[in-house]
């Protein structure tokens, strides 16, 4: 490791090289066994859509399905319920709601990072203690004005709360402020005006958080079943989350068929995450919180 | 307020500058604080008043919180909350900073990355999904879990449907959804740690556990008092894992504080008494929040 290191003691050095060797092999398998294990749920889901009925409770218990191609389940979630309507009403609203925080949030985001209105540290702030307020504490009342508007059972009121994120202030605040101030005022004697500026400096040097930004509150959107649970109660407006549930509402589940549309729910989102993970590490990482 | 008079009626460049940085954090703070302020402030004056399904409001004073916080079934629901909290946070942290002490040492990008990213995953399911799967695990009858432990000779458990495990169960599931995110937040850390520390203590005759103790553990102090009070907030909030699979049940021995609010509210339609819960949530979830920035201020001692 160390190249200047006295060298002075040979054998004890190359005992401690191969015991080295030994010890990182057994954490790798360690983390490898850890890490298939975390993945055993996916795998097991995946397998049990792909069995019929009868084949989920045979005993004892068979790993394989008899049919590695046998896709029924996945014809019987559409038949069954208006799951494809679930999927469209969850991308409507996780869209509608990805969309909006971007535009906000990168608005705030530049405003907090590049300008010195009076006020701007004491309101930053506010903005980080509502943190603190988790949304269960504030459900009470958003129901009832959202009832008061008539927008229960809309995709306006499902999505009402979920416009903007305190995250997203965040990310686009840490993303701005890196763009040097010089490219602004370089800007400004061009002849820009702030909004200008706004869009043709500040937004094309920052893309990636916009990115990542985009992906995060679409998959956060997405998943999200207190606040739907709510608000909707007619079938053709449940998002996807609560379409799930309405495979469990029988005295035996099926879990041939709730596993099917599991996946069906989960996929889109894997694979965007899967595809762009880095970022989203990055970003999580650097912000550690969740809106 | 002069500063204030200026933004409004703008005087030079300089002013009309700070005016357009005012409108661009505008939209924000309004919706915060039409979706966060006013409904907390809401809430609290909802605590104070016996509300009526069709919206008729009598004032009680402080007779609902005395209602609520006597409840038996209240103290049940805080009372599991709190144990779900002992199982899934020590066991989420340690296990988050074992995995990321292991990821930290595989030396191939490559397959650091692939082992990392398999942790991750689960953070990006819903917590619905994750539950009904990890239910289908647990199935006492059919399921994964009785299958694999047959083979140890452990008899089939009931894990949900039993009174005493269902609390452990869904606490797994929890462990399972998050260990990925504090993982990445600690392997970050590790990253950001310089190796000249840790050849320096090499030279000085430090073996590992030294280097783990003296080293990694107080420098990551911050990251690891973070990733606590997260878990807190998160598992205080616990209520997806419960709906879609126990709702509460087997005999409430998983009611949790967020499912008894929700069934109040929702269920019942007892607005006051649920924003009863509502604040207690709030102001549980600010004192451990202050805690954090207390213990955030003291300076890591090395």
């Amino acid at each position: 490791m160390n190249p200047i290191a006295p060298s002075t003691e040979p054998s004890p050095g190359a005992a401690l090289a191969s015991r080295d060797v030994y010890v990182r092999w057994l954490i790798a398998l360690a983390v490898a066994c850890g890490a298939i294990m975390i993945f055993f749920p996916f795998f097991w889901m995946a397998i049990t859509s792909l069995k019929t009925a009868p084949e989920i409770q045979r005993v004892p218990l068979q790993i394989a399905p008899d049919h590695w191609l046998n896709l029924a389940n996945y014809f019987e979630v559409f038949k069954r319920e208006r799951f494809m309507r679930y999927l469209l009403n969850s991308a409507v609203v996780a869209s509608v709601a990805a969309v909006s925080s971007l535009v906000v949030s990168s608005l705030a985001g530049f405003g907090f990072a590049k300008y010195h209105f009076p006020g701007r540290d004491a309101f930053f702030l506010a903005v980080v203690g509502i943190m603190m307020v988790p949304f269960q504490s504030v459900v009470v009342p958003l129901y009832v004005w959202i009832n008061d508007l008539g927008l229960l059972d809309t995709y306006a009121g499902i999505v009402a709360p979920d416009l903007v994120s305190v995250f997203g202030v965040f990310l686009m605040r840490q993303a701005i402020e890196t763009i040097p101030d010089d490219y602004i005022d370089a800007a400004r004697i061009d002849g820009c005006s702030e909004l200008r500026i706004f869009f043709s400096v500040i937004l094309p040097s920052v893309k990636p958080a916009m990115a990542t930004l985009l992906i995060i509150k679409f998959m956060w959107s997405w998943n999200e079943f207190f606040w739907p649970m709510v608000v909707i109660s007619s079938p053709e407006m449940k998002v996807v989350t609560m379409g799930l549930m309405s495979f469990t509402n029988m005295y035996f589940i099926e879990y041939n068929l709730l596993t099917a549309a599991a996946v069906i729910s989960i996929l889109p989102i894997l694979l965007i995450f899967i595809t762009l993970q880095r970022w989203v590490v990055q970003a999580v990482v650097m912000s550690g919180l969740k809106g | 307020m002069r500063q204030w008079f200026r933004i409004v009626f703008p005087r030079n460049y300089s002013d009309r500058q700070n005016r357009a940085g005012f409108l661009f954090v505008l939209p924000a703070l309004l919706f915060f604080g039409s979706v966060f302020l006013l409904p907390l402030a809401q809430s609290i004056r909802y605590s104070f008043y016996k509300i009526a399904p069709g919206g008729a409001k009598e004032f009680v004073g402080l007779r609902l919180y005395e209602k609520v916080l006597t409840d038996p079934g209240f103290w049940t629901a805080v009372k599991n909350t709190l144990q779900l909290l002992l199982f899934s946070v020590p066991t989420t942290v340690v296990l988050a900073l074992a995995v990321a002490l292991g990821l930290n040492r595989i030396v191939s990008l490559r397959w650091r990355n692939v082992w990392a990213a398999m942790y991750f995953l689960p953070f990006a399911t819903s917590l619905v999904a994750a539950a009904l799967v990890w239910q289908w695990i647990y199935d006492p009858v059919y399921g994964f879990l009785n299958h694999a432990l047959s083979f140890v000779g452990i008899p089939p458990q009931k894990w949900l449907q039993s009174l005493s495990q269902v609390l452990p169960a869904i606490a797994a599931v929890s462990v399972w959804v998050r260990i990925g995110f504090d993982t990445m937040i600690f392997l970050a850390a590790l990253q950001s740690i310089p190796e000249q520390y840790y050849e320096a203590a090499r030279i000085d005759g430090a073996n590992a556990f030294h280097q783990l103790r003296h080293i990694t553990l107080p420098l990551l102090n911050p990251q690891i008092i973070m990733v606590c009070i997260l878990e807190l907030i998160f598992n205080f909030k616990i209520f997806d894992q419960v709906y879609a699979t126990t709702q509460g049940g087997p005999a409430g021995a998983s009611q949790t504080v967020i499912m008894l609010l929700y069934d109040t509210a929702f269920k019942f339609f007892r607005f006051g008494d649920a924003s009863v819960m509502a604040v207690f949530v709030f102001v549980t979830l600010l004192v451990v929040t202050l805690l954090q920035w207390r213990l955030f201020r003291k300076p890591v001692e090395y």
